[in-house]
């Protein structure tokens, strides 16, 4: 019966799709991406999809990340770090023809900071609405209350929006959130052209895009297709459904490598993997027994974990970012030591146990989590593995009596700039799940706050030098690794272009072309 | 008659409003702050109140179940907090595809189960009777994501038989909206590469939702075959001359439906719960597929909408089995 539908049927080939001749690019993917407001959400699903219908004044590209000018063609900063000055292209119009001016960029950042969800928190504590000066059509100038040295970094995701279309289909005064959940009004490379939710997006090229195109090959169109189980989008990149996908298990990647029509890029990426410790309850409130946990993990088992596919972490920082240091002395297995602290803290035999909470489902977290349990029982002590969903880990690591004593947390940073990392060992982020451990350190506290308003990059650097040692030596955290970051393709596209400041999945579908 | 359905709608009423509190508790009490989660992990606790505000979530409890019953009985099952989607215009959206996925799916249990029943019952202690009864028992011991899985990757990704997911290929455009039924649709609009890229589509999730139950109802059907061909009526019709055929077919097989109708209505139950499997595993954007969206990322609102539409047709299909009875057996009263 089956053969039969088949033969009726006929299944679908492989090779990439083609709508009257153009080109198109399918990637798979299991994230959908509901909510295309840049004023009201951002995850890496939706980035890539905001990234393709809208410009930002600046644009990161590449590894180790730039900062490029985009709608701005140059920007000038005050000595004070508090005045900042963009000048924009003059070319540069939105997908309804209008011109990109100044106005429209003051606009779109007021809405953000009137809406107050998304990306808002970026900038708010920094910039007042009043701040944005509008100096003449393509000149824009931002009053920052209070110098940010990573103001520019943050930028890239602030897209410019068209007002006039926002405001015409605006209800009272929502701002026009109802409408951009699922329309857009950008001056980016793409618009949309097909958009079934839970299903696929579909987006055009925009041939006469302002910046022009890198290649004359250019892709004419792109889909992204929801795909939820990641062995359907192996087997659906495998028989050429879809152009490209990524979030495979480190075996499948090695599977997929033998198909002579599919290659997979290998990027050594910024997302930090750590396991959290709760410094202010329970056993891992005693640093001693922090140290003992450090001294006694097998490091190197997580690079066999992903395949060789990994990286160790030298520093609270990943490697790479502006700033990082190797810090001296870093944690590595010794198990002498290990023994040591343990009975520092008054445990030479050990005799207790220890949670590890890890996303259930999550493969590598558990492994990781075995090979803490093996280490762990040689000093005499229990690790009772947890595994939970997302949301109630959250919820778990949200307060210091419910936090984990160890908490298995992956960290993409959002911003090229250490602030965004140095930020998590600060008070304002307990609660959050990066925040987990619950870190108290005053001295710390201060560097980074110091560090954070400082304009002068020398002073900076020295900050964050001090910052990451003082940080590695209250270990609030086991600081684990840095995972490469892959996507698997079909030999026909090319173009790809990592870059570290792009999240897990997400990629720049601007520089890709498919060539036969 | 009128007295018993009656009382069968009241009694749905109260079981829908016993599965609204009970959906409306487990939602909040589950750990986990979805307005924390909708604002995003760097969001400050100024921006995780304006959520809260937004979607009212810092009501007392009972306030909330409030409005939030006031929202269902007007057909609205609010708004989600991630999405910030209406959730009736997502189940708008996303429930045809389910309701085409459990039809075809039932109807191609019943019409094969009862053939494979009646066969198995006719042919007793034959070939054909061990085959049956080997595929019934794989039925109902096989978990459908695992068959879901071995299916796609032998005829899907070994042998490009079928796709791999979805309701059509990705460069067809779904057919003009009537029924929101795509096989139903381009065949009304005589749209033949639709109904044929749709039927190839709908194939496999189609028979792996239905494995379990095609099993049931031949071990089911089967039974009461085997019992019913030796009853004295039927020995009665032999002696009269009656063919075989018709014996099966009319006298028979009418008899033995009975407890049969009871299984289908139970499992077309189960199969709406397991739509979320089948449809997680295909890509089949139904509303299974889209609870399991929600559900990890905390957002409720679609998953009590989900539960709650599910309860409601179980609860349907219940009272059309009790119904049926009465259709198959004259004996049967209502009171």
């Amino acid at each position: 019966m089956i053969v039969g539908v088949s033969f009726l049927v006929g299944a679908s080939a492989s090779g990439y799709e083609k709508r009257d001749g153009k080109k198109i690019f399918v990637y798979g993917e299991r994230q959908a991406a509901p909510n295309i407001d840049p004023s009201q959400y951002y995850d890496w699903s939706t980035r890539m999809l905001q990234q393709s219908l809208y410009d930002a004044l600046l644009k990161y590209v590449g590894n180790p990340p730039k900062l490029i000018p985009w709608l701005a063609k140059s920007r000038k900063k005050s000595a004070d770090g508090k005045k900042w000055t963009f000048e924009l292209v003059r070319n540069a119009k939105f997908h309804n023809g209008d011109p990109v001016t100044a106005q429209a960029v003051k606009w779109s950042f007021e809405r953000t900071l009137t809406i107050k969800k998304g990306p808002a928190w970026m900038l708010m504590d920094f910039l007042d609405k009043d701040g944005i000066r509008v100096i003449d059509d393509h000149t824009i100038e931002f009053n920052l209350k209070s110098p940010y040295a990573a103001f520019e970094m943050a930028l890239p995701w602030w897209y410019i929006m068209n007002p006039k279309v926002v405001m015409a289909n605006a209800k009272g005064d929502d701002y026009g959130q109802e409408w951009m959940k699922s329309n857009s009004a950008g001056s980016g490379p793409f618009r949309q052209k097909r958009w079934e939710h839970g299903v696929l997006y579909e987006l055009e090229a925009v041939e006469d895009y302002w910046k022009g195109w890198e290649n004359p090959k250019h892709i004419n169109g792109f889909i992204y297709k929801i795909i939820r189980e990641s062995s359907s989008l192996r087997m659906a990149l495998e028989k050429g459904e879809v152009d490209g996908i990524s979030g495979l298990s480190p075996e499948d990647y090695d599977a997929v490598i033998k198909n002579p029509n599919i290659y997979v890029t290998n990027d050594p990426g910024w997302t930090t993997f750590g396991l959290k410790m709760n410094t202010q309850k329970g056993y891992t409130k005693d640093i001693n027994i922090r140290k003992a946990i450090c001294y006694a993990f097998d490091y190197p088992s997580m690079i066999k974990i992903y395949n060789g596919n990994a990286t160790l972490e030298d520093s609270p920082f990943p490697k790479g970012m502006k700033g990082h240091i190797p810090v001296p002395n870093v944690y590595r297995q010794d198990m002498k030591k290990a023994k040591e602290y343990l009975a520092k803290a008054g445990y030479p035999n050990g005799g207790f146990e220890l949670e590890y909470v890890y996303v259930s489902g999550l493969e590598e977290e558990r492994l990781i989590g075995l090979v803490l349990l093996d280490n762990l029982a040689q000093l005499g002590i229990k690790l009772k593995m947890v595994p939970l969903v997302w949301p109630n880990m959250v919820a778990r690591g949200s307060k210091v009596e419910t936090s984990p004593d160890l908490i298995a947390v992956f960290t993409t940073p959002i911003m090229d700039d250490p602030d965004v990392v140095a930020i998590q060992y600060h008070k304002v982020s307990w609660g959050k799940y990066y925040g987990s451990h619950f870190y108290q350190n005053e001295k710390t506290w201060e560097m980074i706050e110091k560090a954070r308003f400082t304009v002068d990059w020398p002073t900076r650097r020295k900050l964050y030098e001090e910052i990451q040692t003082q940080i590695m030596e209250d270990v609030p955290e086991l600081f684990g690794m840095l995972f490469n970051r892959r996507w698997a393709f079909r030999k026909h596209v090319k173009g790809f272009v990592f870059s570290p400041m792009r999240f897990t999945s997400e990629i720049d579908i601007y520089p890709l072309y498919i060539e036969d | 008659m009128k007295r018993y359905f009656l009382k069968r709608f009241l009694s749905i009423i109260i079981t829908l409003i016993g599965l609204s509190v009970i959906v409306f508790m487990v939602s909040r009490v589950a750990p986990g702050d979805p307005a924390k989660l909708a604002a995003g992990p760097d969001a400050t606790e100024e921006m995780v109140q304006i959520i809260q505000k937004e979607f009212r979530l810092d009501d007392p409890l009972p306030v909330q179940y409030i409005s939030y019953m006031r929202g269902l009985l007007r057909g609205d099952f609010g708004r989600s907090i991630r999405t910030r989607h209406q959730v009736q215009e997502d189940i708008r959206l996303f429930l045809p595809a389910t309701f085409e996925l459990v039809f075809f799916s039932i109807a191609f249990a019943i019409a094969f189960g009862i053939l494979f029943g009646i066969l198995s019952a006719v042919y007793k202690d034959t070939w054909i009777d061990h085959g049956a009864r080997v595929f019934s028992v794989t039925g109902v011991a096989v978990p459908m994501f695992w068959l879901g899985i071995m299916l796609q990757l032998l005829l899907a990704a070994k042998f490009h038989l079928l796709p791999i997911g979805g309701r059509l290929d990705t460069m067809i455009l779904p057919p003009t909206t009537i029924t929101r039924f795509f096989l139903m649709d381009s065949l009304i609009t005589g749209n033949w590469v639709v109904f044929k890229n749709a039927l190839s589509h709908i194939f496999l999730p189609a028979f792996v939702l239905s494995f379990p139950a095609l099993a049931s109802i031949t071990r089911i059907n089967r039974a009461e075959m085997l019992e019913v061909l030796h009853k004295d009526f039927i020995l009665n019709e032999r002696a009269q001359g009656i063919s075989e055929r018709l014996i099966i077919a009319k006298y028979a097989l009418k008899n033995a439906l009975i407890p049969t109708l009871t299984m289908i209505g139970l499992r077309y139950g189960w199969m709406l719960g397991g739509t979320i499997l089948v449809e997680t595993v295909f890509d089949w954007p139904g509303i299974g597929n889209y609870a399991v969206g929600a559900a990890v990322y905390s957002d409720f609102q679609p998953v009590m909408a989900v539960t709650i539409i599910l309860g409601l047709n179980f609860m349907i299909a219940n009272l059309f089995v009790d119904l049926g009875y009465g259709v198959l057996d004259p004996r049967v009263r209502y009171e």
